[in-house]
């Protein structure tokens, strides 16, 4: 009896979990400066798929399949992968303040992308600079936490803060030599965050990375909670504790640098939409990996939608996770009294 | 045959200063092994060589006649099962959880433990006496019931060896004698084998005197002083020796236990 109430508590919980991010997707595609009905995105859609004339007007059709629907697309893959990779770091760091950027991936990728702007002035180069050294400066965080034998959460941290201090270092460097009228904004702007000016090839491009570690997030993440507990435990659990941190940070790092090559640096979402989750779902990782993953999508979709609609001008990302986000964090405080800590 | 061996063993952390040297041990199946010391002697050291979480700089250990370095996390797991001492909470787990940890190395590759390992974990709870804790997050249990659920998580792994670094660190009276009950439940009834350092020398008396089979091994100096019963090896003299205490040896009043009277310091200061 129990057992199939059970199953059917988690069948509802996965259901929604589903529909959710859907729902969301939806309502970004028909909200904005020129809003659509329900029934024309649809409408679009088939006529996209089918090439049938469904009789949309040509203007809805190319709001709908040439901008919103890459836009949304690109809002639900960087929201889901900053925050599933965020959860995964805390656990294996066993340290609730720890995000997506713990080893040095948004640093890294901001370096990359900056160096780009630099030498290019080429999008594509940009996401490609920007993945490339987010994965390095991984690379060379897990490296030095290795330097002492074996990979103890402390020296993985230290590691990493280091890194991530030479990467924003060498970004500074970078601002002062760059063009300030041409260039500096642009990578103002980048490091800001945002989902505007993104081309299909990228998206498609860093899909690969943010797909293929969320699918690794997600079958890892029973492990993820008895490497939680702690390496000599995990270990004496019967878990080899350097392989799999290794895997799981691969795929929080393939994820992160996949987001964040495309979107730059968005802060916030990989640290507090886990959090978010914990209060709702509870800090099993078997839950709460999904959890974020639907639930950061959700989050990335609506801050976005607020970004392009709010004034004429698009807002960056990175402040309005922030301000949306916060009051949403503290709301959600005070209902749960800080449960799951 | 012997379910854990040590041959000879020696360890350092630096390649300077032995931490023990030439330490044989062993314990059989259905036995408990106490391995006490004063501070410092290196008991916590030996079991994490035991546990593989340290190499040995010299000897061997042998895993129900395999050797330990040979075996993979998930058989190591499969034989023995450890009891941290204070294990420090992170996330809110529920106790289900933690304790359906146990099953990780019998469960499939990505596949979380099902329903059999949940009723594993579930009977284990229930040997702890922590039935109803189930659902309870972890984080919020005392220091006793924290003890008791790590407990209740090695018991899950149905290893046959499980080994446990000071149990009953900072639990009160009823959670220690809890722990200890257990504890010799484990022995007596299912024959598992334990093998457990502390700092409470009485344990190692209750143990003996509730019946189960008990051994003791001293630890001092660099390496193992003696092994025996506890009765042989917990002597005023020997405790004069190596704890540089003065005590007496004290037997309840209707005989049911025996325990160690600490009266003074050997050097008074």
């Amino acid at each position: 009896m129990k057992g199939g109430e059970q199953r059917e508590h988690n069948f509802i919980k996965g259901a929604v979990l589903l529909i959710l991010p859907l729902i969301f997707f939806m309502a970004a595609i028909c909200i904005g400066r020129y809003s659509i009905r329900v029934e024309d995105v649809f409408k679009s859609f088939w006529m996209a798929v089918t090439g049938m004339d469904t009789g949309v007007d040509p203007k809805t059709y190319a709001v709908v399949v040439g901008i919103r629907f890459q836009r949304a697309v690109q809002g639900l893959l960087v929201g889901a992968a900053l925050a599933s990779s965020g959860a995964c770091f805390q656990s294996l760091f066993r340290n609730p303040l720890v995000s997506s950027g713990m080893l040095g991936v948004s640093n890294g990728a901001g370096f990359g992308a900056a160096l780009a702007i630099l030498l290019f002035q080429n999008m594509v180069m940009t996401s490609v600079f920007a993945f490339g050294f987010g994965v390095a400066a991984v690379v060379l965080a897990y490296l030095t936490g290795k330097i002492s034998g074996g990979t103890p959460t402390i020296t993985l941290v230290l590691g990493g803060t280091i890194i991530q201090s030479i990467f924003s270092a060498l970004l500074s460097l970078l601002k002062y030599v760059a063009d300030p009228y041409s260039q500096l904004p642009a990578i103002t702007f980048w490091l800001m965050g945002s989902l505007a000016s993104t081309r299909m090839e990228e998206l498609a491009l860093s899909f690969v990375p943010m797909a293929a570690g969320m699918t690794g997030m997600m079958l890892f993440r029973w492990r993820l909670n008895v490497l939680s507990m702690g390496d000599r435990e995990a270990k004496t659990l019967g878990i080899h504790v350097g392989l799999n941190k290794g895997m799981i940070i691969s795929f929080a790092t393939l994820a992160t640098a996949g987001a964040v090559c495309i979107s730059g640096v968005i802060g916030w979402v990989g640290l507090v939409v886990p959090h978010m989750c914990r209060m709702i779902i509870g800090s099993n990782n078997k839950w709460l990996i999904p959890a974020s993953i639907s639930i950061g999508a959700c989050f990335m979709v609506f801050v976005d939608t607020i970004c392009r609609t709010i004034t004429g001008a698009e807002i960056p990302l990175g402040i309005v996770t922030a301000i949306v986000g916060g009051p949403f964090f503290i709301y959600l405080l005070k209902k749960t009294k800080g449960k799951s800590w | 045959m012997a379910i854990i061996e040590v041959k000879d063993a020696a360890f350092s952390y630096d390649g300077k200063r032995m931490i023990f040297e030439h330490v044989g041990l062993q314990a059989a199946e259905g036995e408990i092994l106490c391995i006490i010391g004063p501070n410092g002697c290196g008991k916590s050291t030996l079991i994490d060589c035991m546990l593989g979480l340290n190499k040995l700089k010299a000897g061997q250990i042998f895993i129900s006649g395999r050797e330990a370095e040979a075996l993979t996390p998930r058989e190591f797991a499969e034989q023995v099962a450890y009891v941290p001492q204070g294990h420090r909470t992170t996330f809110a787990y529920t106790v289900l959880d933690i304790v359906t940890m146990g099953r990780t190395y019998a469960s499939r590759t990505f596949a979380p433990p099902g329903k059999e390992q949940r009723k594993i974990a579930r009977e284990a709870l229930k040997q702890v006496g922590l039935s109803g804790f189930e659902d309870r997050e972890y984080t919020r249990l005392s220091g006793g019931e924290l003890q008791l659920v790590m407990i209740a998580r090695a018991i899950a792994q149905q290893s046959r060896l499980l080994i446990m670094d000071e149990p009953t660190a900072h639990l009160d009276f009823t959670h220690e004698l809890n722990v200890m009950e257990v504890i010799t439940r484990l022995v007596k009834e299912q024959g598992l084998s334990i093998i457990m350092a502390t700092h409470f020398l009485n344990q190692a008396y209750y143990l003996e005197n509730a019946g189960a089979n008990t051994r003791v091994a001293l630890m001092n100096d660099g390496g193992l002083a003696m092994t025996g019963t506890p009765s042989q090896v917990l002597t005023q003299e020997n405790l004069e020796q190596n704890f540089c205490i003065i005590t007496e040896i004290v037997e309840s009043e209707f005989g049911e236990r025996k325990y160690i009277l600490p009266l003074r310091n050997k050097r008074s200061l």
